[in-house]
């Protein structure tokens, strides 16, 4: 402890190469505790997530070549997409944990980077090697580390921003997750076609070294990784911080308490989300064989939905926030994407206006539906259900992506686009349930943002106090406090309407897993 | 809530039911309409002149209520189909096989009673080119012609025995035949095969492109199986004849459609169409195919591989067919007309024929108009029970709180 102090009161001997004069003072870059510091680190964190982000729609950026080079069928090629999956099923409860006792965020954030560029590498060089069962090994690989990457750059967040631009901060992580998607998504097909013309002819050696200079975003990020964990470091012995916590709990026997709500909610869940990843990775075809698209046109709207979001995202978020009645926004956002897949399913319409439909109610359904399981969950088990809902969510995911190439290999696009209209007439079925259960049981889930606020008043203005009595406490080392179990009560408080400081508002945490928000 | 919700359900499937062709609901193709087909192979021939290795007349009957229609399939000259639609449903075939043997076949061939004959037409597989794709373009049109190799004459052809392989069960043969002249050997273990399925009534093949076939019509597979290829880009392209009386026109359509069930990933057909010279007169007879060929003999959906159609020639000179000549005789200029059309299959950037030596596409041919693909009664069930299970469940659960509220009422204080 002796040691700490002495670092803490004399920064400059432990950094001596930044130049700090004899007045002791560290330019403020090199201050942890400001602003402009922060800003660099918020640069590290953003750029931490992008190399799995770009990575993960690599398959669907060069479906054709993929298929051409390794000889797949579709079924085959979206078996890329299950195995990112599979290890998810189990990691989402894990995740946490392992990042808050076993290795700590700054080691987790390194191991899950290196597994992101491992799987990456193993994924690129299945490809050169012209073996296919490596490429599905990759990207078992890379799916253990992505989704655990995406909570610990959530954590990084909260520990290095809470208290001040945190919300800014997820929004800037999500715009840069879609970013990464996006670039992914237009890029990844040039790249091929300049490599071919440099190899000669196009071939699983082309497609793999294509796979290996994406894999160069992956390396980009774990060098993210190795900074941000230094800079983290440094800011403990100099501030004496401690390492940040996710703070989820997990406990798998609360299972048995989940209400017929939150089943329906989980239900909403699958039934939504595997008619949209899955239609996006197999999207790129479908625009070039029906609506007669070129290759660069057919990218450029298959990532609509992710440009799409980024903007409407925050902007939707606030409304549902302000409105309440969660429970009908979910049944829009599901409406419009019914109507979207009908009419990618049964018309020749320009499919730009079912896709920028589909981005919307995607972006809507983000905002909606994962707030709501606060409003059926008891804080303590926030953690269960919401793994439990990805973990379902991806088991899910595997499952659909699988039988929707083999649906697209034997009865074509029609019908597969007539199975994803169904899955999403399931989350109908779900949502409409849901709204005659809960209004029937009197629950919140429908009620307006002030007939919450009303609901709740009693209760938050209890919890107000005790906000108040432990900022002040707090105030200096608030900002680069870990988050305790407190910290996370407010977190979910948020989305019950309760009232908050602005900068508490941090439920984009949860919607932050790549699953959600990819 | 609830009036908004079963206002946009119903929306959609009104959306949904308004784009169902106007043949009704449960009209996948499934007409009643049937007609007795029966196969005869050489009619008429009898074992005194033996026929001459290579002479295959198939003779497809097919007897409706009030008509027959007569599809000739031969082999001599260039593979021909030949399409007689009769107004009697005991008209019968007759063919002078002394005749039709010799040098001058002209009327060799007829139907009885002549004035019964409504309609005749035939089309000619004529020629396959095979040309080097060096900048891979896949458009034959755009090829150098220093780049085509000298043509395949199927006229040319040694056809095997039509008997082996005719199958009178199941309606159908095949006719695989290989270069007489082949001085490079490209034929010696390939073949380009023709095989013809006669249909009593409606339904489909089990294998792609899955066509939907009607009783007036009947089915060509071609298959260029195995044949050497003369460069390392190449690519094959086939030439076919259409032979209708004066009088006619004939037009080649794309048309879209949103059903690829059947064939996945092809949304498109393409129909060449015969038709009286005045526009308004319903279509006489039809070729009607997917612009998809396969790359392999049990396809899997990457094997598909484009099809383009050329512009529509008019021919001055009548092809090398000896069923043309039996039946229309050997002068175009009074009688008929034969207009020719190119297919080219592939498109830029697909394998060439060298990747697996096979190529197979699929021609529907009949009479009257092509038929229509609808969708699967599958396909709206499972749409029906899609977007009539959260319906229902909209409205019972509408009037389950209606009535649940109306019986509370009295106690309920609002929350506002």
């Amino acid at each position: 402890l002796d040691e700490d102090n002495s670092e803490v009161a004399d920064p400059s001997l432990s950094d001596d190469r930044d130049g700090s004069g004899p007045g002791r003072r560290m330019p403020s870059i090199c201050d942890p505790s400001t602003l402009l510091h922060r800003i660099v680190v918020l640069i590290f964190m953003c750029f931490l997530g992008f190399g799995s982000y770009f990575c993960y729609d690599n398959p669907a950026a060069l479906q054709t070549q993929v298929i051409q080079d390794m000889q797949l069928n579709t079924s085959k090629f979206m078996q890329l997409y299950a195995w990112y999956s599979w290890p998810n099923v189990v990691l989402c409860f894990f995740g946490g944990f392992l990042l808050d006792r076993v290795f700590g965020i700054r080691l987790g954030t390194i191991i899950f980077s290196l597994f992101v560029c491992f799987g990456q590498v193993i994924f690129a060089a299945g490809a050169l090697c012209n073996a296919f069962w490596l490429m599905e090994l990759g990207r078992f690989v890379f799916g253990i580390g992505g989704e655990s990457l995406a909570v610990a750059q959530n954590t990084y967040a909260v520990s290095w921003f809470k208290g001040k631009e945190l919300n800014l901060v997820f929004g800037l992580q999500l715009s840069m997750a879609r970013l990464g998607s996006t670039v992914n998504m237009n890029i990844m097909g040039w790249i091929y076609s300049r490599i071919a013309a440099l190899v000669g002819s196009s071939g699983h050696t082309t497609l793999g070294i294509t796979l290996m200079i994406g894999s160069a975003t992956c390396i980009f990020s774990l060098i993210c990784a190795l900074i941000l964990g230094y800079l983290d470091k440094r800011a403990e012995r100099i501030l004496n911080k401690e390492q940040g916590k996710t703070g989820e709990v997990i406990k798998l026997t609360d299972v048995k308490d989940f209400s017929l709500s939150l089943w329906l909610i989980f239900l909403i869940c699958v039934g939504y989300y595997v008619a949209v990843f899955p239609f996006i990775g197999l999207g790129q075809v479908f625009f070039i064989e029906k609506f007669n698209f070129s290759p660069a046109q057919a990218r450029a709207i298959n990532s609509i939905v992710y440009i799409i979001s980024a903007p409407a995202s925050p902007i939707l978020g606030f409304l549902v926030d302000r409105v309440g009645k969660n429970v009908i926004w979910v049944l829009c956002a599901v409406l419009t994407t019914l109507a979207a897949h009908l009419m990618l399913a049964f018309t020749f319409w320009n499919p730009w206006i079912a896709m920028c439909l589909l981005g919307l109610s995607y972006s809507l359904l983000a905002c909606a539906l994962w707030p709501m399981v606060a409003f059926v969950v008891p804080e303590h088990q926030l953690g269960t259900a919401y793994g439990f809902m990805q973990s379902i969510q991806n088991l899910g995911l595997a499952l659909i992506s699988i039988a929707a190439g083999s649906i697209l290999d034997s009865r074509g696009y029609l019908f597969l686009e007539v199975f994803f209209s169904s899955c999403v007439c399931l989350a109908l079925i779900a949502v409409v349930v849901l709204y005659f259960v809960d209004f029937l049981r009197g629950g919140e889930l429908n009620l307006s943002a002030s007939q919450r606020g009303k609901l709740k008043e009693v209760s938050a203005a209890e919890t107000e106090k005790r906000v108040h009595v432990h900022q002040q406490k707090d105030e200096d080392l608030a900002r680069l406090k870990p988050m305790s179990a407190f910290g996370l009560r407010n977190r979910y408080l948020s989305r019950l309407g309760a009232q908050l400081p602005d900068h508490y508002c941090t439920h984009l945490s949860s919607l932050a897993h790549r699953s959600v928000l990819k | 809530m609830a009036t908004a919700g079963v206002s946009a359900a119903l929306c959609v499937l009104f959306l949904c039911l308004s784009l169902q062709p106007s043949r009704g609901l449960f009209n996948s193709g499934t007409d009643g309409y049937r007609r007795k087909v029966s196969l005869e192979l050489n009619p008429g021939l009898n074992s005194s002149p033996a026929a001459p290795p290579g002479v295959n007349v198939l003779h497809v009957r097919a007897v409706g209520p009030s008509d027959t229609l007569h599809f000739i399939w031969g082999s001599q000259g260039a593979p021909t189909l030949l399409l007689i639609h009769t107004n009697s449903s005991n008209s019968s075939l007759h063919i002078d096989w002394q005749r039709m043997l010799s040098s001058n076949s002209t009327g060799s061939l007829w139907v009885e009673p002549e004035t019964s004959v409504q309609y005749s037409s035939a089309l000619v597989f004529t020629r396959i080119w095979e040309y080097s794709d060096d900048n891979d373009t896949a458009d034959p049109s755009r090829v150098p012609s220093s780049s085509f190799f000298p043509a395949y004459d199927l006229a040319d052809f040694a056809w095997d025995d039509l008997n082996r392989t005719l199958n009178l069960a199941t309606l159908r043969g095949q006719l695989c035949g290989r270069n007489s002249s082949d001085p490079a050997g490209a034929f010696a273990n390939g073949s380009v095969c023709l095989e013809i399925s006669a249909f009593e009534a409606w339904g489909r093949d089990a294998a792609w492109p899955r066509l939907l076939h009607s009783a007036n019509s009947s089915q060509l597979r071609l298959v260029v199986s195995n044949v050497t290829e003369r460069a390392n880009q190449s690519r094959f392209a086939l030439e076919m004849v259409a032979v209708t009386g004066r009088g006619r026109q004939s037009r080649v359509d794309t048309l879209r459609s949103i059903d690829d069930e059947n064939t996945p990933s092809i949304f498109q057909v393409s129909q060449w169409v015969t038709m009286p010279a005045n526009a308004r007169a319903p279509v006489l007879s039809f070729a009607q195919w997917k612009p998809v060929a396969y790359r392999s003999r049990a396809p899997v959906f990457e094997d598909a591989t484009p099809v383009r159609h050329s512009a529509l020639l008019d021919l001055p000179i009548p092809p090398d067919s000896g069923l043309v000549r039996a039946f229309f005789g050997d002068q175009p200029s009074p009688g008929y007309q034969a207009v020719a059309l190119n297919v080219s299959f592939g498109i830029t950037g697909d394998p060439f024929y060298n990747a697996t030596r096979y190529l197979s596409w699929t021609v529907l041919l009949g009479l009257g108009s092509p038929p229509q693909d609808s969708f699967s009664v599958l396909v709206q069930v499972i749409m029906a029970v899609a977007l009539g299970m959260p319906l229902l469940l909209l409205l019972l659960g509408g009037l389950y709180v209606c009535l649940g509220h109306r019986n509370q009422a009295p106690g309920y204080a609002p929350i506002n």
